[in-house]
């Protein structure tokens, strides 16, 4: 049964580029509010219906929506290079002096080949090509280490590598059942690009209202709807290292929290519906429409469902099977800030509002991310160091809590103090680390597990590639350093049904009139079957390049995470389920994937930038010099080339000594 | 250090002079089963994974009245009934044993799944292993040159856990078609010539780092190898089952499955899981009973003759286990998801024949007596034989007890 289209509908239309808006007409008086709320308990019954007035949509040609162009990347370095070295200095300083009290030193300074291998995968997350580290090499400038440095973090790579790192830690998901987090990871990479601060990006992150449609921010308290425990739990680690996950359930066996102190921080987020309906109920009301399906509607709302809205009453009680006698179970709890001393009660972030329900969350998040709060910025500077050495200055991660042990407190304060001089610019941090004599150095082997804490940081550590790294590392052996320009933005099948689904929710007219009209607009269904249509291009707007079915786009342009079964996750991706989930280890299946797999294909195809260097016109002594340069950034000694002439005598290939180089450490692991 | 305080007056309070671990001082010190039935009568685990819900009214606990569904109930071959859709289950049914007083909390199926796969409720902060990982943590692997554990039709979702990743279950997703990517361009003898001039060429980078992590890198490959020339590499492969085998377990993906599993334990693997999907039976019952009723019914009998005949039916034991029941209330379509009573089974492996547990009420939504999933793991643990009051202490120190500190095992079971 069709019915007419309702003209006494409203709309803002906001048509273009972006996403279009579907707002009340007018502001409601507070009798119609409570009309709406009653209504809205008893689903419109048909004939008692009080019907708001919502004008049709006008909705642009699909044709001509697309994702606005990424943020200009920053290419402006804070500091000034004699700044960096300065600081640079202090920390070698600090290092040298930690390891003369051991009767150790630092190690020696690595070759270029090394170190031209090592920043690319720790700047840029990839392998440099065979041009970009012959050109490193041969480049007589004393000051080229700094320069490539600089190069690197203004590069497009940089947001690549940094984005993965991030989404490990945050548990990034591009789809939670229903919900698309397009918009969540444009908005991070966006983040990236812009180098803003990490202040900032975690404020927003706290603070976010709107859904995901409308804030990409949205996308980290959405990522746990319906879990604010858990979530809490998670914010508290990743950002704060505190180690308070066991405290949930009962007082923390072996840490100094308690359940209450955990409820106490939890209650900040009691005045905060972060709202994960089911769309597919909505689908079912809209369906009485003969031209609708449960689908359409689940298509059109789902991304406005998703949805953050301070409540302003705090509904946040003591559990049922609270574990103890101090507060009645079922009882409110009061919001109270968890502190590590009493001292700390007196800082400035402590200063904020704890009565007003309204902003209960955002003085949570001002709190958390304030300069002052000890544990904001030496959490960051940690992660950071750990991301460059492979071992963090205090282990475990997650674990902050006494300050004072770890392998080098001095150390650690002092780039805690920096990352607050810096402002929270990670990238100027990661360049000062990065030009330390420290980082610079050797790397030695993964210490004992025991001995980790105790680490002093005579260079980094020897470690394999990450999943992401690995992956990457391969497109550059097939495709070369352009793949770094093809990016994916899918935002736009989230930002296309921008609507204030809560103004809309009581009236099942205007959400059949609203999906009535995206499906006239041929917004539903539409680029949903292919795995990439240019409508999900960022950037460049050019498609990348095939293998079989699928598009070679490095790991950060993939679905977050991949799935199971894919060489990403074989390798260890996270499966996003749980913060710094990455995983570097080996097993069977992995092992088989890189004797056998169908990535071999990818390199040893014809057209693969590997296989044209191989099949030239070089002679052998030349080809054999590009194979070493493009799997280890280096030539090959005297020694290698002779064994490996002979055995090509002998009748191995081209591609069988490029299969053999990519099953050696020397590829796996950054030096 | 002012929580330090706090956090001391309560270990004082409950544990004085005992123990500063509130988590024992709470009573959670588990009791030994060791020597009791059924104790380490399991050598081999094959662990159904009924994945969707299976509605126990229309399977295993047939009930009359308002919540009976679209079929009728049969006579099998032990003391209990089932319903007509399980025909050849029927015939098998003197070596299955059954708790129908299951109950659980979650009705959300990935939660559940995971709840019903760890005996944890799944967290954001920490991953919980499946019984295959735990086994392995306790009883050491069960062959030199296959892994311990496997999974079939589903990726290994959370199977380490906290555990070490080569305790991750090895996932064959399509069973016809086996263990992937063992294809070797020029075979095997080619194969170990190129590593071995990998490692020459390794030389010098192992020399100089003495990295444990490369060590266990060369040792995957090494175990690759002896896997991919291990004489029982073919358990792998359903080639080696003969058609009237292949026939017996059915043409689907489960059934496939069932058989692998079997080649699998069979050859020294101690832990399969194989997953039979589709349960989730919201609209209509009986148009989704009858398309999936009878693969999973040919393939689970075909498991238990089949173990039977070949003699490890005493020393396997085959679990039955789904995430949750459906709703009692049956109006001629589907059902909703049911936590609060459903039904999973137990055979072989020293588990009493044609037996079962409790009983619901008649609408099958109460259990007479509740089982929870930590008591059903913690049954499975002890035919298993894992000393389930040894806790594992994770990388944080957390505790850890197979099937949780609540979980008891059912000693019923037993003979």
């Amino acid at each position: 049964m069709k019915r007419p289209l309702f003209l006494s509908l409203a709309a803002v239309g906001l048509i273009g580029l972006t996403a279009p808006q579907l707002l009340p007409a007018e502001e409601l008086s507070k009798k119609e509010m409570r009309q709406a709320k009653r209504k809205a308990k008893g689903r419109d019954v048909p004939g008692k219906a009080v019907e708001k007035e919502f004008k049709p949509l006008e909705l642009a040609p699909l044709s001509s929506v697309k994702n606005p162009a990424p943020v200009e990347r920053n290419r402006d370095l804070a500091l000034s290079w004699q700044q960096v070295q300065q600081r640079a200095a202090g920390i070698d300083q600090e290092i040298a002096a930690k390891l003369a009290a051991g009767g150790l030193k630092r190690n020696a300074p690595s070759s270029d080949g090394v170190f031209v291998r090592r920043i690319y995968l720790d700047a840029v997350g990839r392998i440099p090509s065979p041009a970009e580290a012959k050109s490193f090499v041969e480049d007589a400038d004393q000051k080229k280490r700094a320069d490539l440095i600089d190069e690197l973090l203004v590069s497009e790579g940089y947001v690549s590598h940094q984005f993965n790192w991030h989404a490990d830690m945050l548990r990034l998901k591009s789809a939670i059942k229903r919900a698309k987090y397009g918009l969540y990871e444009r908005w991070l990479k966006d983040g990236i690009r812009a180098n803003r601060p990490w202040d900032k990006t975690v404020l927003a992150m706290l603070a976010a209202d709107g859904s995901t449609a409308t804030n990409g921010a949205t996308g980290y308290l959405l990522r746990d709807t319906g879990m604010p425990l858990d979530s809490l739990s998670n914010t508290l680690t990743a950002f704060l290292g505190a180690n308070v996950s066991c405290a949930q359930c009962h007082d923390h066996p072996l840490a100094d929290w308690t359940q209450r102190e955990f409820y106490e921080m939890a209650s900040f987020f009691g005045a905060t519906d972060v709202s994960h309906r089911d769309p597919r109920k909505v689908g079912n009301r809209i369906k009485t429409h003969a031209d609708l399906t449960k689908q359409d509607g689940a298509t059109v709302f789902s991304p406005s469902m998703h949805r953050i809205k301070d409540t302003g009453t705090n509904a946040m009680i003591y559990p049922e099977d609270y574990a103890y006698d101090d507060v009645k179970p079922g009882s409110k709890v009061t919001p109270r800030l968890i502190s590590w001393s009493q001292a700390d009660r007196k800082l400035s972030p402590y200063q904020v509002d704890l009565k007003n329900a309204h902003t209960l969350r955002d003085s949570f998040a001002t709190w958390m991310t304030h300069h002052d709060n000890p544990r904001f910025a030496a959490n960051i500077a940690n992660r950071l160091w750990k991301q460059m050495f492979g071992i963090a200055v205090h282990e475990p991660i997650y674990d902050l809590d006494d300050l004072k042990s770890g392998s080098n407190p001095k150390l650690l304060a002092d780039l805690t103090k920096m990352m607050v001089d810096l402002k929270f610019d990670l990238r100027e941090f990661q360049r000062i680390v990065f030009n330390t004599k420290a980082y610079q150095a050797e790397a030695n082997p993964t210490p004992a597990i025991g001995d980790i804490d105790g680490y002093l940081f005579a260079g980094p550590v020897l470690r394999r590639m990450t999943a992401e790294q690995t992956w990457d590392s391969i497109l550059i052996l097939a495709h070369g350093p352009e793949i770094d320009q093809f990016q994916v933005d899918k935002s736009h099948q989230t930002t296309r049904f921008a609507l204030d689904f809560d103004a809309m929710e009581s009236s099942t007219k205007a959400l059949q009139d609203a999906t009535l009209a995206f499906k006239k607009a041929g917004y539903i269904g539409s680029g949903s079957k292919k795995r990439l249509s240019d409508m999900d291009l960022a950037g460049s707007g050019k498609m990348p390049p095939k293998f079989g079915r699928s598009y070679v786009l490095r790991a950060s342009e993939l679905p977050q995470p991949e799935r199971d079964g894919h060489f990403l996750r074989m390798f260890g991706q996270s499966s996003r389920e749980i913060a710094d989930d990455g995983s570097r280890e080996g097993s069977i299946p992995q092992t088989l994937m890189l004797m056998n797999g169908e990535f071999k294909e990818l390199l040893m195809d014809p057209e693969s930038r590997l296989m044209k260097v191989v099949s030239s016109e070089n002679s052998t002594g030349e080809s054999l010099e590009e194979i070493y340069l493009s799997f280890f950034s280096r030539l090959p000694t005297a020694e290698e080339k002779k064994l490996l002439q002979t055995e090509i005598k002998k009748g191995l290939s081209l591609g069988e000594l490029a299969w053999t180089l990519f099953n050696t450490p020397e590829f796996l692991f950054v030096q | 250090m002012i929580h330090r305080r706090h956090f001391i007056e309560r270990a004082a309070k409950t544990a004085f002079g005992l123990s500063v671990f509130p988590h024992v001082a709470r009573g959670y010190q588990l009791e030994s089963t060791q020597g009791l039935a059924g104790f380490g009568s399991a050598k081999r685990i094959i662990f159904i994974n009924v994945k969707g819900g299976m509605s126990h009214i229309d399977t295993f606990d047939p009930k009359k009245g308002k919540a009976k569904g679209p079929a009728d109930v049969i006579k099998t071959s032990a003391d209990y009934q089932v319903t007509e859709y399980l025909p050849e289950t029927a015939k098998v049914a003197d070596r299955i044993s059954l708790i129908r007083t299951m109950t659980a909390k979650i009705g959300v199926h990935g939660p559940a799944q995971y709840f019903m796969r760890t005996a944890f409720a799944e967290r954001n902060t920490i991953k919980h292993p499946n019984l295959g990982a735990w086994a392995q943590h306790y009883l050491g692997a069960s062959h030199d040159t296959l892994p311990s554990s496997a999974c079939i039709n589903e990726p290994p979702r959370y199977g380490n856990g906290f555990f070490a990743p080569t305790y991750s279950p090895i996932p064959i997703l399509e069973p016809s078609a086996g263990l992937e990517n063992l294809d070797i361009d020029g075979g095997p003898r080619r194969l170990k010539s190129k590593l071995e001039l990998a490692n020459t060429l390794s030389e010098r980078f192992v020399a100089k780092y003495q990295d444990s992590n490369v060590a266990a890198y060369r040792d995957f490959y090494d175990e690759t190898l002896r896997l991919l020339r291990s004489k029982d590499l073919k358990a792998f492969d359903l080639g080696q089952a003969d058609k009237a085998t292949r026939e017996l377990y059915g043409d689907s993906k489960f059934g496939q499955g069932c058989l692998l599993a079997k080649q699998l334990v069979e050859a020294g693997v101690r832990f399969v899981e194989v997953t039979s999907d589709g349960w989730d039976m919201h609209q209509d019952i009986k148009g989704d009973m009858s398309d999936i009723a009878p693969s999973f019914d040919q393939g689970y009998a075909a498991l238990i003759r089949d173990l039977e005949g070949s003699g490890m039916l005493d020393s396997t034991l085959v679990v039955l286990a789904t995430e949750f029941g459906r709703k009692p209330d049956y109006s001629g379509a589907g059902r909703g998801h049911y936590p609060l009573c459903f039904t999973v089974g137990l055979a072989g492996a020293g588990v009493k024949r044609g037996f079962v547990l409790g009983e619901s009420d008649e609408r099958g939504a109460t259990p007479d007596v509740p089982h929870t999933v930590g008591d059903f793991h913690a049954t499975i643990a002890h035919a298993a034989g894992i000393p389930r009051e040894k806790p594992f202490l994770t990388a944080t120190g957390r505790p850890f007890h197979v099937g949780g500190t609540r979980g008891k095992p059912i000693l019923e079971m037993f003979d």
